[in-house]
């Protein structure tokens, strides 16, 4: 059985290397996801970075939830969250056991006094297992590395097509560079990206003319502060340039109109947007 | 000449003369030493000291910086990150990364003690550094344990544990040394801890009291939370140091998140105590007064910003005041004897508020929580990274951030626990200085930064404002910055090795005015050069 949540619909892979610098589960705009790569290196560096703890089990986890559906889960829950019994995912026994050392114990002898059965019938390897189990619930729970993204395709594809028309269509293309996009990019990804395209080619990077009263130089942007412009010339050849007084700097940005749309942008335009954008396989 | 020697030797702390806090001066103004986090206990990070000033701080000098070399990747850590406020106090530096601290000789910057932990889990996240009682210094390991260390050896004195790491209670705070009280908080997401501040017995780590951060059965403040267990798993952290009013004898504190961090379906309901700034008593731990500047979080809003104390004329009475710059985006100026709003509006753009109630609480729009479909609404607007008010401007100024990202809802559970959520940010947030008038909330003056990368959500550069008409902090590509407080021109910067990373501080020390902070890996501290010292000193 197959936990609820996080679900299985859709993957979204989270950046180990954004996550580290930025705590939250952040996803950086800047960084594109790797096709499909599922995300279990990055939950094991967030597993250490948090202090999780021993991995759970996934093979004794599996043996472990029919045991834990029919003989706890009437009790505490499909998901160990809690029923008429305690959660079990709170659970101090629990978050302290490793590998079944406190709960396989505790389910041979129960406590009676509190309504909790004896499992002594079940072998040590069963109690182990549903053990596991229990960790692995915890681990979907706490490894915010690990989470993935539901089905998020509920917007209405008709609002969104006539969306599109209005206000795309003057810079894309239904038949050009629209086509297909739901074939290069999962939901989850192709919601963000149609918003914010990640700046990946160089047709989209921020271009600057910077002018002093001696030269002036123009190119894609590396990097600007308050001191200094990094230009790429089209000769290919880095230039930095101090912002000393007298000298102008003109940023161009191919993407304007898009940057124009965070913070503009409805939530029902977005997600219809997206749900009409899935249909153009 | 023998007596001339034998006279400096009883004046200065020579090596091995014990090092010792005069704890009389801890809450005074700081001049001459930074004893605690925020250097007083007021949290303006303000100094009286105008060696540098706006005239001279073009000619700033570095006179040594100190790079921790001895620690290389922690676990999901790649290089050191110095996010603590160094302590100063009679020539020596005390400062921290996770699970280290250092004493440095403040004149040299040379080593004089490291102490190392070695944890067994806890977040690395950060650590922002060190309380001073005496000669003990007080440090938390990740993994939840209070490790008392004198100050003159770096030995440990001894060790307490305050939470379980294995339930996710983690620590990261600079613990704050208020009279013979030890105030240390916790935080914690990943299994939805119940939060608390605690207060220790300096001599033997013995607990005082504990303040837990949402409400047991029957006691007032429940009735914002669907049930018992729900305020059990709630969160309301308590990981950053708070403020001290001593004529009040009240302390203040931001709290953090509500757990499930995501996902409020299963505690609607306004949630407290936590993302609201508390005012407690400083001997009991109870609580005086509330004001939640985040009802029903679920957009990891912790309210751990600092509470500032100011003491301001508002109308032409003087007031007792209270100001929050807090990572939602609002800014409030409370009266702090009783907690009420004088101000209270948004300081960056934000959709998620439907207005303010009758306290001037704001009110959440219900629409802008999380979805599964995803729901776009700001990202932090600021962090823990330290504000600065000035008495001589009037103004509070914050390193705010104005970005958007889409927040989904991925636990839909009935009863949803952990973070339960995500957000995706929309392109790149962009970072301003702002300069908040107390009296309005609306910027006097900001500064947007150039930068094509945006800021980075949990790190960012602290503050702090001089008399001398100057505000010290650093963008987010390794330029240490010096504004003027009234106009916000930039008047000095210098390019460290990565981006300012910690509150800086000042002090004088031998006739000389330092300016100490931090970036990356590396702490640096300048004075002014020959030239400009002689005319300072004209």
């Amino acid at each position: 059985m197959r936990p609820k949540c996080p679900g299985v619909a859709s993957r979204l892979a989270l950046f180990s290397a954004a996550l580290l610098v930025c705590g939250p589960a952040v996803l950086r705009a800047q960084a594109e996801p790797s096709a499909a790569a599922p995300p279990a290196r990055s939950g094991q560096a967030v597993r250490e970075f948090l202090g999780l703890g021993p991995p759970p089990d996934p093979e004794a986890a599996k043996r472990g939830a029919p045991i834990y559906a029919t003989n706890c889960a009437f009790c505490h829950g499909p998901l160990a969250r809690g029923a008429e019994g305690p959660s079990l995912v709170y659970s101090e026994l629990v978050l302290e056991d490793e590998h079944g050392s406190r709960v396989g114990e505790f389910l041979k002898a129960g406590r009676p006094e509190r309504g909790m059965p004896a499992f002594a019938t079940l072998s040590d390897e069963q109690r182990k297992d549903v053990a596991e189990f229990l960790h692995q619930q915890i681990e979907d729970i706490a490894n915010r590395g690990t989470y993935q993204a539901r089905d998020i395709l509920l917007g209405d594809p008709r609002k969104g097509a006539s969306y599109v028309s209005e206000h795309c269509l003057g810079c894309h293309s239904l038949t050009g560079d629209l086509q297909g996009l739901a074939q290069k990019w999962r939901p989850v990804d192709l919601q963000r990206y149609w918003i914010m395209p990640p700046r990946k080619t160089s047709d989209r990077a921020i271009t600057a003319t910077v002018r002093s009263p001696q030269a002036s130089w123009q190119g894609r942007v590396l990097e600007i502060d308050d001191f200094r412009i990094v230009l790429v010339e089209d000769s290919g050849r880095p230039v930095a340039i101090a912002r000393d007084a007298g000298v102008a700097v003109e940023l161009h940005d191919p993407l304007a109109p898009h940057v124009a749309l965070i913070g503009a942008l409805s939530d029902s335009d977005m997600i219809n947007v997206t749900a009409y954008l899935e249909t153009l396989k | 000449m023998r007596w001339w020697i034998v006279c400096l030797g009883a004046l200065l702390p020579a090596a091995g003369h014990a090092n010792e806090l005069d704890m009389t001066i801890v809450g005074k103004p700081p001049t001459t030493a930074w004893p605690t986090f925020n250097g007083d206990y007021t949290g303006q990070r303000f100094s009286s000291l105008q060696q540098i000033n706006d005239s001279n701080v073009a000619s700033l000098q570095l006179q040594w910086s100190y790079r921790i070399a001895d620690v290389g990747a922690q676990r999901g850590a790649p290089v050191p990150v110095i996010k603590a406020t160094p302590l100063l106090v009679n020539g020596t530096l005390y400062f921290t990364i996770p699970n280290n601290v250092y004493a440095v000789d403040a004149r040299t910057g040379a080593k004089l003690w490291s102490y190392s932990w070695v944890d067994q889990g806890g977040h690395l996240v950060g650590n922002r550094g060190l309380g001073m009682y005496k000669s003990w210094l007080y440090f938390l390991g990740p993994d939840d344990w209070v490790i008392c260390v004198d100050s003159n050896t770096g030995k440990e004195r001894w060790r307490k544990q305050i939470a379980d790491a294995r339930l996710q209670y983690f620590t990261t705070t600079a613990p704050l040394v208020i009279k013979d009280h030890v105030l240390v908080g916790v935080g914690g997401d990943a299994m939805d801890i119940r939060g608390f501040l605690v207060s220790l017995n300096p001599d033997s780590g013995d607990i005082q009291w504990k303040w837990w951060a949402t409400p047991g059965a029957g006691e007032p403040g429940i009735e914002t939370w669907p049930s018992v267990n729900a305020a059990m798993h709630g969160g309301g952290g308590t990981w950053q140091p708070g403020t001290y009013d001593p004529e009040l004898n009240l302390i203040y504190w931001g709290t953090g998140n509500t757990n499930p961090v995501f996902a409020g379906q299963g505690r609607k309901g306004a949630n407290l105590y936590t993302t609201s700034i508390v005012a407690l008593d400083l001997d009991s731990g109870k609580l005086a007064w509330h004001f939640q500047v985040s009802p029903h979080d679920t957009h990891d809003w912790d309210n751990t910003e600092m509470p500032v104390l100011i003491n301001a004329d508002i109308e032409g009475r003087p007031r007792k005041l209270l100001a929050q710059a807090a990572r939602n985006g609002w800014f409030v100026v409370l009266d702090r004897t009783n907690g009420k709003a004088l101000v209270s509006t948004p300081y960056v753009k934000l959709n998620w508020a439907k207005g303010v109630d009758k306290r001037g609480q704001p009110i959440p729009d219900p629409a802008k929580e999380p979805s599964v479909s995803g729901s776009m609404t700001i990202t932090s607007a600021t962090n823990w990274m330290s504000p600065s008010y000035s008495p001589a401007t009037g103004l509070f100024y914050v390193n705010a951030a104005e970005g958007v990202a889409i927040y989904y809802l991925l636990d839909t559970d009935a009863r949803p626990s952990g973070y339960g959520g995500t957000l995706s940010s929309l392109g790149t947030s962009t970072r301003f200085l702002k300069a908040l008038d107390i009296r309005t909330g609306k910027a006097r003056w900001q500064h947007e930064y150039p930068n094509l990368n945006g800021a980075p959500s949990t790190l960012g550069p602290g503050l702090l404002s001089t008399a001398g008409n100057l505000v010290f902090t650093g963008d987010d590509q390794g330029n240490l910055i010096a504004y003027s407080a009234d106009q916000g021109k930039i008047l000095w910067h210098f390019r460290a090795s990565a981006a300012q990373s910690n509150g800086p501080i000042t002090y004088m020390q031998d006739g000389r005015q330092w300016v100490v902070l931090a970036a990356g890996d590396t702490l640096y501290a300048y004075t002014l050069a020959p030239a400009a010292l002689n005319r300072a000193n004209q």
